[in-house]
């Protein structure tokens, strides 16, 4: 029932896709996805997450990215969410997301 | 491995019985299948070797009284047999047995049946350890769960007031925890305060939360904080508490019948959806901040919008649950279909009942996948108290004792506090004057609104008369509370007995003096009765609501120093 995740890495970016459900049970995927680029050496690093798969968002998603915000370091990290479709992005915007990531 | 031989034929059995001995194994035998069970319930060998054909009772009679006796653990049967017939083979499986065994006995072959038997007795075995482990696991987190469960729903509960006769709702937790919190609360100027939260999860990690959360709710309510200092304190326990990951999404309603206001606060919830008699949404208070627990707050953050309340409004306040909600189609019911009831034509009073009919027929039997939560303001009702209200927390009370406390709060405090709720716990801490404590604070509130509102911040009561002006009032109040540079308020309280009855032990009470002074320039004392009048118009009938609190009430100076004096018996 649940999603599946691809990464996709260069040099200076960590692109994070999702496909399907992104509920709680994509959990550790979603931190394994990032958490080897989420380091202090790797400071500077962008990452992009793409929904452009997803069909549905629940609250503990909104958790996972809170999560990776907070490892990649908190305000200093560049962290895109990219292709929301309108359901998802009101999602986003109910929960004032804009606010803490590059929405689009 | 113990091994029981069941056979009549003794020279089988010694052929066997050899055989087995030398690869180690301790045998038992039997020379009849009632003595083959008998042993089996002395001995619990760890397999059996059991003949077909035998007297009083045969092989396949023994084979399911001893497989009916060891339910739970395996013990392999082997049938040894000259039969090789099929119907006869599928008569010994279908007789519990596990494997056979052809005559005459070939010894590599009894060898490999054995070692695969212990090969599967192991297997089972394991197997059934882990089960019993599961199970004890299962068990106990179900025993947690539901002291847990028992725990939250008290601490939520106290002094919830769910029942006022304002609200209707309907909750329904998807699993044993409810990840939806809901509260209601009066604060001491009779004001309804309601808290709907919707935390990251459900089940017991959500719920975990939900505890100081509903215990901050009750402690500030009571004590008459603001919905804005309300969310402040418990974003701070929340950032604190909770893991990153975990937040509250919340919405805190102030309904104030006095004021004939609504204050809404909404972090991260749908849009609070507000009709009147028309059943058209009249107005909506959209998400406008992050959910509780996210980040540290800023002064935007604490954000009220304040909505005029007229007495035909009903406010609809609902978690995502309930739009999110899936059919056995697994289509969700959405936003589209909620509004679709506001659409005007309909009885107001059956909005609510007719939303939840509609939802419950959309999901039929499919699987809940959220809490949800509907919540219903009547705010005809919003004046009517809940039945049995009592103040919840008593304290020892000490002797009406004389006392005298003074504080002078300048433009920078102001901005920042509101000091009501500590003074008037202070009062309530030295004298608790049980059953008082709604009025004091009522006088206090008021005597502050005047001297803040319209001797610091200038602000024309007339203003409120229109909605528009209403909203234009708040607008004007923030603002100019925000750009306040000078300007104090002094508030002077002093506690005198009231004098002992000739045989009494003590005081039967005391009277509680308030000065209030405000730096405004103060208006023309000559004109202070239409002052009163003015005020007891569309906004505030404070000074008339209070004339009938206070055994006096007078202003002096040029109209900026009120006094109050309020009697308390006990």
């Amino acid at each position: 029932m649940s999603g599946t995740i691809n990464v996709t890495r260069n040099d200076n970016e960590t692109v994070i896709n999702v496909k399907g459900r992104f509920n709680f049970e994509m959990h550790s995927q979603f931190r394994a996805a990032y958490q080897s680029d989420a380091g202090d050496e790797n400071q500077g690093r962008r990452f992009v997450i793409d929904l452009s798969g997803t069909e549905y968002i629940d609250s503990s998603a909104l958790g996972m990215l809170l999560l990776l915000r907070e490892e990649a370091g908190a305000n200093e990290s560049d962290i895109e969410i990219i292709n929301t479709r309108p359901e998802i992005r009101k999602i986003l915007e109910t929960a004032n997301f804009q606010r803490l990531f590059k929405i689009a | 491995m113990k091994i029981l031989l069941v056979d009549d034929d003794p020279i089988n059995r010694t052929i066997l019985q050899r055989l087995l001995g030398k690869e180690g194994h301790p045998v038992i035998t039997a020379s009849n299948g009632v003595e083959g069970v008998e042993r089996f319930i002395e001995h619990q060998p760890d397999m059996v070797l059991m003949d077909i054909r035998m007297p009083k009772m045969n092989g396949y009679e023994a084979a399911m009284e001893i497989k009916r006796l060891s339910r739970g653990r395996f013990t392999p049967i082997i049938f040894l047999t000259a039969v090789t017939d099929e119907e006869g083979l599928v008569q010994c499986i279908e007789a519990g047995g596990d494997d056979f065994l052809t005559k005459p006995f070939n010894r590599p072959i009894l060898q490999a049946k054995i070692s695969a038997m212990e090969r599967i007795s192991r297997l089972h075995a394991t197997l059934r350890e882990q089960k019993e482990e599961l199970e004890q696991h299962q068990e106990r987190v179900h025993q947690e769960l539901e002291i847990g469960n028992h725990l939250f729903a008290h601490i939520v509960k106290v002094g919830n007031l769910l029942d006022a006769p304002c609200l209707n709702h309907w909750t329904s937790p998807m699993s044993l925890f409810n990840g939806d919190l809901l509260v209601a609360s009066y604060n001491p100027v009779g004001g309804l305060n309601i808290l709907l939260g919707d935390f990251t999860g459900h089940g017991l990690s959500a719920a975990v939360g939900a505890m100081p959360v509903s215990d901050i709710f009750y402690e500030m309510t009571a004590q008459g904080f603001s919905i804005g200092d309300m969310v402040e304190a418990m974003n701070a326990k929340l950032l604190a508490i909770m893991p990153t990951r975990m937040f509250l999404a919340a919405c805190l309603i102030e309904v104030d019948p006095r004021q004939k206001s609504l204050n809404i606060w909404n972090g991260g919830l749908p849009d609070v959806l507000i009709t009147d008699d028309s059943c058209r949404i009249i107005h909506r208070v959209p998400s406008s901040h992050l959910p509780l627990g996210v980040t540290h707050l800023t002064r935007e953050d604490r954000k009220v919008e304040i909505l005029e309340m007229c007495p035909d409004f009903r406010v609809f306040l609902y978690s995502d649950g309930v739009t999110e909600a899936t059919n056995t189609d697994g289509a969700m019911f959405g936003n589209d279909r909620l509004e679709s009831h506001f659409s005007g034509g309909q009885a107001p009073e059956s909005l609510f009942s007719s939303i939840l009919d509609d939802l419950q027929k959309f999901r039929g039997n499919a699987r809940q996948t959220d809490d949800i939560s509907l919540l219903e303001i009547v705010c005809a009702q919003a004046g009517e108290e809940a039945r049995g209200v009592e103040a919840r927390r008593q304290r020892a009370s000490i002797a009406p004792s004389p006392w005298e406390a003074s504080f002078t709060f300048s433009a920078h405090t102001l901005k920042s506090v509101d000091p009501l709720p500590t003074i008037l716990n202070m009062v309530m801490t030295l004298q608790a004057p049980a059953g008082h404590r709604e009025r004091l604070y009522t006088i206090l509130a008021e005597l502050f609104s005047n001297a803040l509102d319209h001797g610091l911040l200038r602000l024309d009561t007339r203003t409120k008369k229109t909605p528009e002006g209403f909203i234009r009032y708040y607008a004007q109040r923030e603002e100019r509370l925000a750009s306040l540079e000078k300007g104090s308020i002094r508030i002077q309280l002093s506690h005198t007995p009231l004098p002992c009855a000739p045989d009494g032990p003590q005081a039967p009470g005391g009277e509680i003096r308030i000065l209030m002074e405000d730096s405004g320039p103060g208006f023309d004392i000559t004109n202070i009765h239409s002052h009163l009048v003015g005020n007891t118009g569309h906004g505030g009938r404070g000074i008339a609501l209070m004339r009938s609190l206070c055994k006096e009430l007078t202003y002096q100076g040029c109209g900026n120093r009120a006094i109050a004096v309020y009697q308390w018996t006990q």
